[in-house]
């Protein structure tokens, strides 16, 4: 189905085309350039959320589709497209982009580059959701990496340079893994194309994919913090300023696990089968190993940095299991995960701008004080463990009963791995937001009104969604389905 | 006759501009800005010519020279160039006053040899060639004013390039006693059935040699560090752009010789693409002075290039000519930053670049763009020319040399970023002022950003003009 107007292009375009604007804009027009990015992210938003309710979920399939072709000899397609895999995740984008935007609004340094580079990273990683060309698909894979560096290493905190210089370095040694990988599949399909579609139908020897799915594995692995190539992750996210954190660790890190699935999954599930065994203990290992290390964690931050790890653990089980069910968990939990982690960093955040510390110990009595941003944090902490009726809850259960079906040793570990991160969680609750207050902190402002609202755009997704799981179920199992089908 | 000097445009067109230049050398007093204007526009007329000569095609003087696509299309690259690198000569920062006028003179004898040799089919005319466009940079190197750094630096790269020259010709002579002619027509006819013997895989392996001196190949990569530092900024330049794109050439002319693969050549081919690579990057990443810093990525990116090259086919080749390209607009991009900057044309540390982005934030984005185009990262044209080049020799079944390649590509960026890092982050200990930089520079800038990233999204056209000018590699005779 070829779509009449553009709305895919739309919605990666916009912010490109915000990024060009800000590039005109004169340095010291902070406000215009907070206003161009909030509305081109707006644009964005308004064009996913038309897509997400226009979407055919009887028909299913590739919907939307845009195809052009972009270099003939090479069998290059501009080639974009939505499924039930990848509309969820469009979806938490747009959101994370647009509060993300949002939460950044009284940033005062470097303005200009800073949302010029935001937007960038956001234009490569809805490239990297919607195209189904391979080439584009790993072009803008780098182009949503490299601007990490920057905006880590001008903006962040806590040894921002180390943590900015390690971030980019593994991602991209991941990619090196990437695009021989790519290359290997274009040679070895006899195809000539990158078309996604049309390799995935041709099908692979099983030897090419035996390597194949072992180089995507590996390479988005890294991005998807797949221990334990996930060192780079914590100290990211503690360095980045807290939009930056609340992207990358909402939505970047799923463009690894979503690059597992739609790339290594779809074209080598041979190669999966063959890989399944060791993917689901690393999976495993990444969530009890997150967990427990998490544990011992007294900054804020690393402490979510942390359960990131453990969590995106649980999306590499769920698609370890290629069930139904497990992916389709696997696929809700990087939504559910995007938007509780997006809120986790963004309460943070704003308690780290007020008091000037994130150590756990130094805080105390938050409650009392930003009683907004500790409902936010508390919130998004109680998803992060699965309190029922919350998104993370449908997910995580999705994930563990498929994980039981397949792996039941592992499925039993990676359950002790969720009760400790569920004891730290209401540990690092319990010690920053109640408990006896901490005088010094006692004057710092809660979150202002109009700061609220982005806040609750997150937390009323994370009830949305909690309370009413079918409405994202029904999506993701359209696309899932056919995929599951391949490794029968 | 006529129609046969109109092939030879853009070589009259420097003819002519060396005379000029040589006329305005012979004044004692040196009329300074006078110079810089007449190599410019001649420059600049040297660009028409290359147009104009662009579709050409024939033999002349006895069939040793041709004018096909492929030459017409690196005539083209060289003179804009050469026009680029004259364009950032001004003021001519670095070289001492009195050979201003022969700095330009023997940039022009230089390019002019570039470009005969980019058509010769014969041998030793290939090799006069080479010889008057080595000549002339060996006496453009030592031209910098002030300490004795830059006669150091001539006497390496002259004894390297003879010793590479000499290589050369008693390769030549093998190829010659395989085929019993200098002509190539008879070398390609011949050599394809001799390629298997040792004999002939040496024979052209060491005339390669006089091309992998020019890029900078390992094992004659050791003059680029003390030359690229040693030489004034402006030659660098053109030593880092120009002169590889003639070597490349040659390279992919005389490697299309084999009419397909040899695998001896190609064994070797890759041992020293790996070794280029990985020496290059290993070595660059403990550098403090920029321009030697990029003299060791040049070695690794001589790597990149030879392995399009390696794969021996139509695919590999336009490659290499893309990458080849690609890498002399970023190169130049990096290299106009360091010549901007020194403003007295002196060497620059890469701490020296503290705080570049509030002394000139325009200069600071060309210089981000150039590196990280050069470390391959998308949407540069460095990635396009990177993946075209992987792809080539991904598609001869060199699946490990693609691996090391990208690792490599990894290992570069961490010295690339710790050059944005320094323009980008570090902040200076004393605040240096602002850096005013004129309309003709912004407008340099602008364009060179806009086609670093236009080439890398819309990669067709020149990728299908490397393609067909790789096509009138192979004729007969």
């Amino acid at each position: 189905m070829t779509a009449a107007f553009p709305y895919l292009s739309l919605i990666m375009l916009a912010p490109a085309l915000g990024l060009l604007i800000i590039l005109f804009l004169p340095h010291d027009s902070k406000r215009a350039v907070r206003w161009v990015s909030l509305i081109s992210a707006a644009v964005s938003l308004l064009a996913t959320l038309y897509v997400w309710q226009a979407y055919d979920r009887m028909a299913g399939g590739l919907q939307f589709v845009e195809r052009t072709l972009w270099v003939k000899s090479l069998g290059i397609y501009y080639y974009l497209g939505v499924d039930g895999i990848n509309l969820p995740l469009v979806l938490l984008t747009s959101i994370v982009l647009f509060t993300g935007v949002w939460t950044m609004w009284d940033l005062k340094h470097r303005v200009k580059e800073f949302f010029a580079l935001m937007l960038l990273m956001v234009v490569g990683v809805y490239g990297v959701f919607l195209a189904l060309d391979l080439f584009f698909l790993f072009v803008f894979y780098d182009v949503s990496l490299f601007p990490m560096y920057p905006l880590i290493a001008i903006w962040g905190s806590t040894r921002k340079e180390y943590g900015a210089l390690k971030l980019t370095l593994y991602l991209l040694a991941g990619s090196a893994l990437i695009l021989p990988g790519i290359l290997y599949i274009y040679f070895k399909s006899g195809l000539f194309t990158f078309d996604l579609v049309m390799l995935a139908k041709a099908g692979l020897a099983p030897d090419v994919q035996y390597l194949g799915f072992f180089l995507f594995l590996f390479g988005f692995g890294v991005l998807a913090g797949l221990w334990p190539f996930h060192t780079w992750s914590p100290v990211g996210h503690v360095a980045a300023p807290t939009a930056v954190s609340m992207i990358h660790a909402g939505v970047l890190m799923k463009l690894g696990a979503y690059g597992v699935l739609r790339v290594g999954m779809y074209l080598c599930p041979q190669g999966l089968i063959d890989w399944a065994p060791l993917f689901a203990i690393l999976a495993t290992v990444g969530i009890v190993y997150g967990a427990f290390v998490g544990l011992a964690q007294t900054d804020l931050k690393y402490v979510i940095g942390y359960s990131s790890v453990s969590h995106m653990g649980l999306v590499s089980l769920g698609l370890a299991t290629m069930t139904l069910g497990g992916v389709s968990g696997a696929v809700f939990q990087m939504f559910a995960h995007g938007i509780m982690t997006a809120l986790l960093f963004s309460s943070v955040g704003h308690v780290y701008d007020s008091t000037h510390t994130k150590m756990i110990p130094e805080l105390g009595g938050m409650a009392k004080v930003q009683p907004r941003a500790s409902f936010f944090f508390i919130l998004a902490a109680l998803a992060g463990i699965g309190v029922p009726c919350l998104a993370s809850f449908w997910a995580e259960l999705l994930v563990f009963i498929n994980g039981f079906k397949v792996y039941p040793v592992l499925g039993t570990l990676a359950l002790s791995g969720l009760v400790v991160s569920a004891l730290f969680m209401l540990r690092v609750v319990q010690k920053t937001f109640y408990g006896p207050k901490n005088e010094k902190y006692a004057g710092c402002v809660d979150i202002r009104s109009s700061m609220i609202w982005p806040r609750a755009i997150l937390a009323g997704t994370i009830l949305l969604f909690g309370l009413l799981p079918r409405l994202m179920l029904d999506t993701i199992t359209v696309g899932v389905a056919p995929l599951v089908e391949l490794f029968k | 006759m006529a129609a046969k000097l109109y092939m030879f445009l853009p070589e009259t067109a420097y003819l002519l501009m060396g005379l000029v230049l040589f006329l305005l050398s012979l004044p004692k007093e040196q009329p300074g800005g006078r110079v810089y204007v007449w190599a410019l526009c001649l420059s600049l007329l040297g660009v028409a010519a290359a147009v104009a000569g662009l579709p050409q095609k024939g033999l002349i003087f006895f069939q040793a020279y041709r004018v096909d696509l492929y030459s017409q299309l690196f005539k083209l690259i060289l003179s804009v160039a050469m026009f680029l690198v004259v364009s950032i000569c001004w003021p001519l920062t670095g070289v001492e006053r009195r050979y201003k006028p022969e700095f330009f003179l023997f940039l022009t004898t230089c390019t002019l040899g570039m470009m005969l040799m980019v058509s010769a089919v014969e041998l030793m005319t290939l090799y006069l060639a080479l010889e008057l466009s080595s000549f002339s940079l060996y006496i453009l190197v030592p031209l910098r004013s002030g300490d004795n750094i830059d006669i150091e630096a001539g006497v390496k790269y002259l004894f390297i390039g003879i010793t590479a020259s000499c290589v050369m010709l008693f390769g030549i002579s093998y190829l010659y006693g395989a085929a019993h002619s200098t002509y190539l027509a008879d070398i390609l006819e011949k050599l394809p059935l001799w390629i298997h013997q040792p004999a002939a895989a040496i024979g052209l392996l060491l005339t390669l040699s006089g091309f992998f001196f020019k890029l900078a190949v390992f094992p004659f990569h050791f003059w680029a560090p003390d030359v690229y530092q040693g030489a004034a900024n402006q030659v660098t330049t053109y030593i880092a752009t120009v002169s590889k794109a003639a070597a490349v050439a040659l390279l992919v002319r005389l490697t299309s010789l084999t009419g397909g693969t040899s695998l001896y050549l190609s064994y070797i081919l890759i041992v020293l693409c790996v070794v280029s690579m990985g020496l290059g990057n290993l070595v660059a990443i403990v550098q403090k002075d920029l321009k030697r810093m990029l003299a060791y990525s040049t070695i690794a990116h001589a790597g990149y290039i030879l392995m399009g090259i390696l794969t021996m086919n139509e695919l590999g080749y336009s490659a290499a000519v893309f990458y080849t390209v690609a890498y002399m607009i970023m190169n130049f991009a990096a290299f106009m930053v360091v010549v901007k900057l020194a403003s007295q044309g002196q060497d620059l540390k890469i701490s020296d670049l503290a705080g570049l982005h509030r002394r000139s934030p325009l200069l600071a984005l060309t210089l981000m763009m150039a590196l990280f185009s050069l470390a391959g990262i998308p949407p540069t044209v460095g990635f396009t020319g990177k993946f075209l080049v992987f792809a080539a020799a991904m598609q001869q079944g060199h699946f490990w040399l693609v691996l090391v390649g990208m690792i490599n590509a990894t290992i570069s960026l961490y010295y690339y970023l710790m050059v944005i890092k320094a323009a980008y982050l570090a902040e200076p200990e004393t605040e240096a002022p602002p850096l005013v930089i004129g309309m003709p520079t912004r407008l340099l800038n602008y364009l060179l950003i806009v086609v670093m990233a236009y080439l890398g999204i819309f990669p067709q056209q020149v990728m299908t003009l490397a393609e067909n000018a790789v096509k009138q590699l192979i004729w007969g005779s």
